[in-house]
């Protein structure tokens, strides 16, 4: 009787069997294997690298144009002629879609199945991959906003380590660039607000000591704003806000919070007829210009950015607009994202091209040791010191009447330790 | 003053929105019994549209916006209930609250996908993502106005003032003066009743379900300058208005929509006044969950008992009694050979996805205690996964070894897992599952928010642990460890079912009442069930941070674990196995697709959703469905003509089209007799598994008033139904005015006056006297001519029936026949529960509906009173007529006999009052198999678990 319900099981385990082998045949048959000594992903004449970027999310957040980044950057180091006589063979980057598991899994096919020799770009805001191509020996590029950014040998964070941990820096670049906007911090007030959760408590946290010690008074610094909704009503907040200075407005309100946040926050601030300097350090998106309900919500607010702005008229903005357009085919609209991906595949070029012909992982390791270039996109460049501080450069721009401007050129600051 | 004033204005805003919703949510749920989790989905759907059609494609916005919210968002609803459900108002009440959760995520990624293809097409469309400061259907950017001082007002808040005030009017116009809204709200009072009145309920769910999705699409549009396009956002915001909903008890339009306002308000307040918990990080953040779970808490009513959900009838294991190696053989196979493979064949990567799947298997598992064995829904596991990690990542950060450590963690979920247990235990089905969600959130928002605890965005780390030479940051090794921990898992969870706590717990879930009594302790059960569950579950999250080596706050979300209790439920929730399958193919479906179907990441995620379509069809999940489909293929095979108690007899709500039935060649079969208004023709029905009726003959002719008499569990309601046409046979046939109505349902036959008044009492308790009478008689000159005839009902006519005395909703079911007598009118037991008095007013009526021409077809337990007012008498025994013959020609012993259910069948057959009388003359032989399994394995049915 039980005959079907055997065979099926039978023919499932068979299945299950097939597709093993089925992904050990494909996987086999494109590894390197070949040659005993071999580097995983080095070949005489190439190097395969693959990435990893949450392009599709639920909650609308994508950072796809990383991918293209990085493609600009690889496709004209090849055309260059590649590092150190090998091309890049750039996979193009895996989508995790902001889920951990997927993100461990991108980085296991990349370096299982792909068998790629580094990881770039990495830009998420999940990282459950770390753990893993640390272990790998996986040179992994990207974004630094993770801890995981922070500390691991493999893993470089394009501007360094961009998470502060109490015991390392703090980066000043917000605070310092902003005495240009206010001429100076003496007597001048600050209040920052952020969301209500772990993640905003911290940049409460760190943010109130960076601004206090760069001379300023924070007169209000909370974590209240409800994180996983945007509010319909901003009053509560505006109202504390705006009389934090001993019943007057501070002379600057920060927050630490996304675009929808500043937004709305913003808005409703402009509402009460404040005429203090607004900033974010989330904001600096030329894509927010195309529309009028963000381009008035915005207008006036001074956008944080760790690398030199799109603005900024120097020889490697241009080259960069450039490798863009030309790996886009046409005119695109610029984002940090393209930064993210361009620069975690330029800083990996850079060590890449420093350990030489003989490319190997350890070689490559060795190169980053004590690497260090200056004046690049995102300022001076220094290894090992990037994993456990950032860079320390940064601007502020000023959007202004539907364009962004420069209102605090593009410059390195001395962080301070973080208490 | 004025920021009081400022924070209730605005609270409107969001309030209105989440009235909208939460309008929907009742809608929806009034019309077909399901908390659509997907209700915000519709809207984000529509938000997208919006956004494409008027910003990409240029349209003007308030052309699109009806478009939408009138045409498109209607038509999306109406399709879903076609497609899923429909037939899910008739499944389990598991199977209901998940469906729409693969709903969720599909919708979302159908919208994109679509956005993707015409992108691809050449269509001028923007790109979804990373759009902020959308505009909506007024002025962009928003025009504001300052009221008063600190109170400004803007273009956008109005225009969803406004939408919603006149949403509000339209609805309440709608429902309470037009005849659809009386129509739909009988639905919502008694399903059934409406069809057998004639009205299709289908067709009434159809309109509930466009009018919720047009609620949705309107929410949609109104909240895309607020929420911009986050399928997120709107899906949060929809848990939000659930607490609307459950404020309006599900049923309350009115309510619901108050109660969305008031919230909107609330959470302003709360959140403009809230400083005191400044030091609680997340508690700001947490207040909407909060809220709904305080609402879930104070507002539910207490319903049948706690936790249950009674209506999960478990299928039929068609594997009972066989052997060992039948039930475990393929299940041993399977394991061994995965063992095997992983030295074998699969390569590091497939090892290691291998590993991952077991891994999540073990949580999967923990579905199987408390939904599975227990029937209640938990949306927490993933809280409890979070939980016993983290706890396990701290002590192991503190130099604990694995072991322990895990053994901590899983103490800690078992605890967590009792602490959610015990408020949520007076809740039962969908306000569990609701207040786990919000449980749930809560732990996200605030419990995990602890930094002692989280250990920031680092998380812990959990290396995987190596017992003397086994290592288990091998991959394989790992899975080989993982495959250990699953079997051991099944074996010991299978071992449990069989126990005598593995047997009380199924009796607690299937009848809490009756387990009370056999001195089973339900809360006591129902907080084991949950722990172990719970508990389960932290270990299982111990395992696959190991095999992560790492746990954040955020691996896990509240959102993750509602996804994983909609692929757990796919493949099957009640065999522990079933969850293995389930997380295997979780773990390894998303990389075959990729490898070999499609590269786009929006196709696994929609496919993935039609597993609610997939559970409208087997309810009990894929895993379960292949034996019972292939049992019943090999039935229906084997069996050839069928026989009685064999047959697959199903409900016709069950989907499926009645056979057809078998008539015995040569016989005058295309029609019935000449001068009988209903005949019923060896007629055999029964429910899934239980054979009731076998072979019942019986003619009824106008004016004539037949009584069936017969013992409990006779089948006596069974031929009601089959003569109403709720349920359809399973063979013979039913004859209504000598048509062949075989195979019509309730609402044909009610069309060719066949009216069936049920058992109980016929009429809608929610609804005034008026409505009621209105339901049947529109014109108001017929109800005038009730109210003469009944000064009783005149005086209340603006009072629900459900507070009218037995009597008079006796009454009040009978009035409006007098008025307009039907052609056949099958009564059954109309005088249950009534005084004497007004048990001898009942049977007047119906006698004066014979003398109208009527036919009646009486079923009774009083034998006495009927026999007063009977023509003919028939008695029913074991599932067929054993006797049928002129009322005069009753006599006591027969009456005894048939009464205490001895009447012989065979030899001692009583001589038939006259051919039209008589059943058929085949139907003889059959009466001499056995009447097995008995009638009342059907009202028993869910008592004892295979």
């Amino acid at each position: 009787m039980l005959r079907p319900t055997r065979t099926l099981a039978a023919a499932a385990a068979a299945l299950l069997l097939a597709t093993a082998c089925n992904s050990a045949a494909t996987s086999g048959s494109g590894s390197g294997d070949g040659k005993a000594g071999s580097v995983r992903g080095v070949t005489d004449d190439s190097i395969k690298v693959g990435g990893i970027v949450s392009m599709t999310t639920a909650s609308g957040y994508s950072k796809k144009d990383t991918d293209l980044g990085a493609k600009a950057r690889f496709d004209r180091a090849n055309a260059e002629g590649g590092v150190g006589g090998r091309k890049i063979e750039y996979l193009g980057a895996e989508d995790d879609g902001q889920d951990p598991a997927k993100n461990l899994a991108a980085a296991r096919k990349l370096v299982q199945q792909d068998k790629v020799f580094a990881v770039v770009p990495m830009s998420s805001i999940t990282f459950s991959g770390a753990d893993f191509l640390q272990k790998q020996k996986v040179p992994t590029f990207g974004w630094g906003t993770l801890p995981s950014f922070c500390g691991p040998t493999y893993i470089y964070g394009f501007g360094g380590c961009m998470v502060p941990s109490p015991g390392g820096t703090i980066s000043q670049t917000w605070p310092e660039g902003l005495k240009d906007v206010i001429g100076g911090s003496e007597g001048k007030t600050v209040a920052i607000l952020a969301t209500d959760n772990d993640a905003g408590t911290f940049a409460i946290r760190t943010y109130k000591q960076s601004f206090t010690s760069a001379g300023y008074k924070v007169t209000y610094a909370k974590p209240v704003v409800p994180a996983t909704s945007v509010p319909s009503d901003w009053s509560a907040y505006t109202k504390e806000i705006l009389h934090s200075d001993g019943g007057k407005a501070p002379d600057v309100v920060v927050s630490v919070m996304q675009t929808p946040y500043n937004i709305g926050l913003f808005t409703a601030i402009k509402r009460t007829g404040y005429k203090g300097v607004l900033t974010d350090p989330t904001d600096y998106d030329p894509g927010l210009l195309a529309k009028n309900a963000t381009r008035k919500a915005l207008d006036g607010v001074h956008v944080l950015l760790s690398f030199q702005p799109f603005e900024q008229d120097t020889a490697e903005m241009r080259q960069f607009k450039e490798d863009i357009r030309k790996a886009a085919g046409k005119d695109v609209p610029l984002n940090m994202h393209m930064v993210t991906g361009y620069m975690s595949a330029d800083l990996f070029l850079a060590i890449a091209e420093k350990a030489g012909k003989d490319l190997t992982v350890a070689s490559f390791q060795e190169a980053a040791n004590g690497f260090s270039d200056t004046g690049t996109l995102v300022g001076d460049r220094a290894e090992p010191r990037g994993r456990t501080e950032s860079f320390g450069c940064g601007a502020l721009v000023q959007l202004k009447d539907g364009r962004y401007v420069v209102s605090s050129p593009f410059e390195c600051y001395e962080p301070i330790p973080f208490k | 003053m004025s920021d009081l004033l400022g924070f209730v204005l605005s609270g409107l805003v969001s309030g209105a929105l989440y009235a909208l919703l939460a309008t929907g949510l009742v809608l929806s749920y009034s019309a077909s019994g399901l908390f659509n989790f997907a209700h915000g989905a519709t809207a984000y759907l529509c938000a997208l549209a919006f956004y494409e059609l008027h910003s990409g494609f240029g349209w003007p916005a308030v052309p699109t916006a009806l478009l939408l919210v009138c045409v498109v968002a209607p038509a999306l609803g109406w399709g879903l209930d076609r497609l899923m459900f429909r037939k899910l108002a008739r499944v389990g009440e598991t199977a209901q609250i998940v469906a729409t959760i693969g709903l969720l995520v599909a919708l979302p990624a159908l919208g994109l996908w679509v956005v993707e293809l015409l992108e691809d097409a050449g269509a001028p469309v923007k790109p979804a993502e990373n759009q902020f400061g959308l505009p909506g259907v007024g002025p962009s950017p928003a025009v504001s106005w300052q009221l008063v001082d600190g109170v400004g007002v803007d273009s956008d808040q109005l225009i969803t003032w406004v939408c919603t005030a006149v949403v509000a009017v339209g609805l309440w116009v709608l429902m309470r003066h037009t005849p659809l809204g009386l129509k739909l709200r009988a639905a919502v009072d008694n399903r059934t009743l409406v069809e057998l009145r004639g009205m299709s309920a289908d067709r009434l769910s159809s309109v509930a379900w466009m009018l919720s999705s047009a609620l949705a699409g309107l929410a949609g549009v109104l909240a895309t300058p607020l929420l911009g396009l986050s399928a997120h956002d709107f899906t949060l915001f929809l848990f939000v208005s659930a607490t609307a909903a459950v404020l309006g008890r599900f049923a309350s339009i009115p309510l619901a929509f108050a109660g969305g306002l008031g919230l909107g308000v609330l959470q302003n307040l709360v959140a403009g006044y809230a400083s005191f918990a400044d030091s609680i990080t997340g508690f700001r953040t947490a207040v909407p969950f909060l809220i709904l779970f305080a609402g879930l808490l104070l507002l539910t009513r207490r319903q049948r008992t706690a936790g249950t959900a009674a209506s999960d009838a478990p299928p039929v294991d068609y594997l009972t009694g066989r052997s060992w190696t039948r039930r475990w053989g393929p299940w041993t196979v399977a394991a061994v050979l995965l063992a095997v493979a992983f030295y074998t064949v699969t390569t590091p990567f497939w090892s290691g996805i291998l590993a991952q799947g077991l891994a999540i298997s073990l949580v999967f598992i923990s579905f199987t205690v408390v939904t599975g064995l227990g029937a209640m829904v938990s949306l927490a596991q993933a809280t409890f996964v979070t939980g016993a990690a983290l706890v396990a990542g701290l002590l192991m950060s503190h130099g604990w070894p694995f072991a322990a450590a895990a053994l901590a963690g899983t103490c800690a979920a078992a605890v967590l897992g009792a602490l959610v247990a015990l408020p949520a235990l007076r809740l039962g089905g969908r306000s569990l599952a609701l207040a786990t969600l919000a449980l749930a959130f809560l732990a996200d928002q605030v419990l995990f928010q602890m930094g002692w605890l989280r250990n920031g965005d680092t998380g812990w780390e959990i290396p995987r642990p190596v017992f003397g030479p086994v290592d288990l940051n091998d991959d394989r090794a790992m899975g080989v460890a993982m495959l250990v921990l699953v079997t051991a898992a099944v074996a010991g969870l299978s071992a449990l079912r069989g126990s005598p706590s593995g047997r009380a717990m199924l009796a607690v879930r299937s009848a809490p009442a009756a387990a009370m009594a056999s001195g089973v302790s339900v809360v006591r059960t129902k907080l084991l069930l949950f722990t172990l569950s719970a508990g389960l579950a932290g270990f299982g999250g111990v395992m696959y941070a190991s095999y992560n080596t790492r746990i954040t706050a955020t691996d896990f979300t509240a959102m993750t674990g509602l996804i994983w209790l909609a692929v757990v439920v796919a493949a099957g929730v009640r065999r522990p196995q079933f969850a293995v399958v389930a997380g295997l193919v979780f773990a390894l479906v998303p990389h075959l697709v990729s490898d070999y179907v499609t590269e786009s990441v929006h196709l696994p995620v929609i496919l993935f959703g039609l597993a609610g379509l997939a559970l409208a069809n087997d309810p009990d999940g894929y895993c379960a469905a292949v034996p019972v489909r292939l049992h019943r293929r090999r039935a229906a095979v084997s069996a050839g003509p069928p026989l009685p108690g064999s047959i697959d007899m199903r409900l016709r709500r069950g989907g499926a089209p009645p056979q057809t039935p078998d008539r015995p060649s040569g016989s005058s079969s295309s029609a019935g007799q000449a001068g009988t208004a209903l005949e019923l023709r060896a007629v055999h029905a029964g429910y899934d598994g239980a054979a009731v009726l076998h072979g019942v003959d019986l003619a009824v002719h106008p004016g004539e008033i037949l009584a069936l008499l017969g013992s409990n569990g006779a089948g006596k309601s069974t031929t009601c139904k089959v003569a109403a046409g709720l349920l359809a046979p399973g063979a013979g046939a039913v004859y209504v005015g000598g048509r062949d109505a075989t195979r019509d349902g309730a609402v044909r036959r009610s069309r060719a006056g066949v009216v069936l008044a049920p058992e109980g009492r016929g009429i809608f308790p929610g609804l005034t006297i008026e409505e009621n009478l209105a339901l049947r008689l529109p014109g108001k000159g017929e109800r005038d001519a009730v109210y003469e005839r009944f000064p009783s009902l005149a005086a209340r006519r603006r009072v629900a029936a459900g507070s009218l005395s037995g009597g008079e909703q006796q009454m009040l079911a009978l009035a409006p026949l007098l008025l307009r007598p039907p052609q056949v009118l099958i009564a059954d037991e109309p005088s249950l529960g009534l005084a004497p008095r007004v048990v001898d007013e009942v049977f007047r009526l119906l006698a004066e509906l014979r003398e109208a021409g009527t036919a009646l077809l009486l079923v009774e337990e009083k034998a006495a009173e009927v026999l007063g007012v009977a023509d003919t008498v028939a008695y029913l025994a074991q599932g067929r007529v054993s006797w049928c013959g002129p009322r005069d020609q009753v006599q006591a012993d027969r009456l005894t006999e048939a009464y205490l259910g001895i009447a012989a069948p065979g030899p001692d057959r009583p001589e038939q009052a006259g051919p039209e009388q008589a059943g058929p003359a085949q139907s003889g032989p059959e009466q001499a198999g056995p009447a097995s399994p008995g009638p009342q394995a059907s009202r028993t049915r869910g008592v004892v678990q295979p």
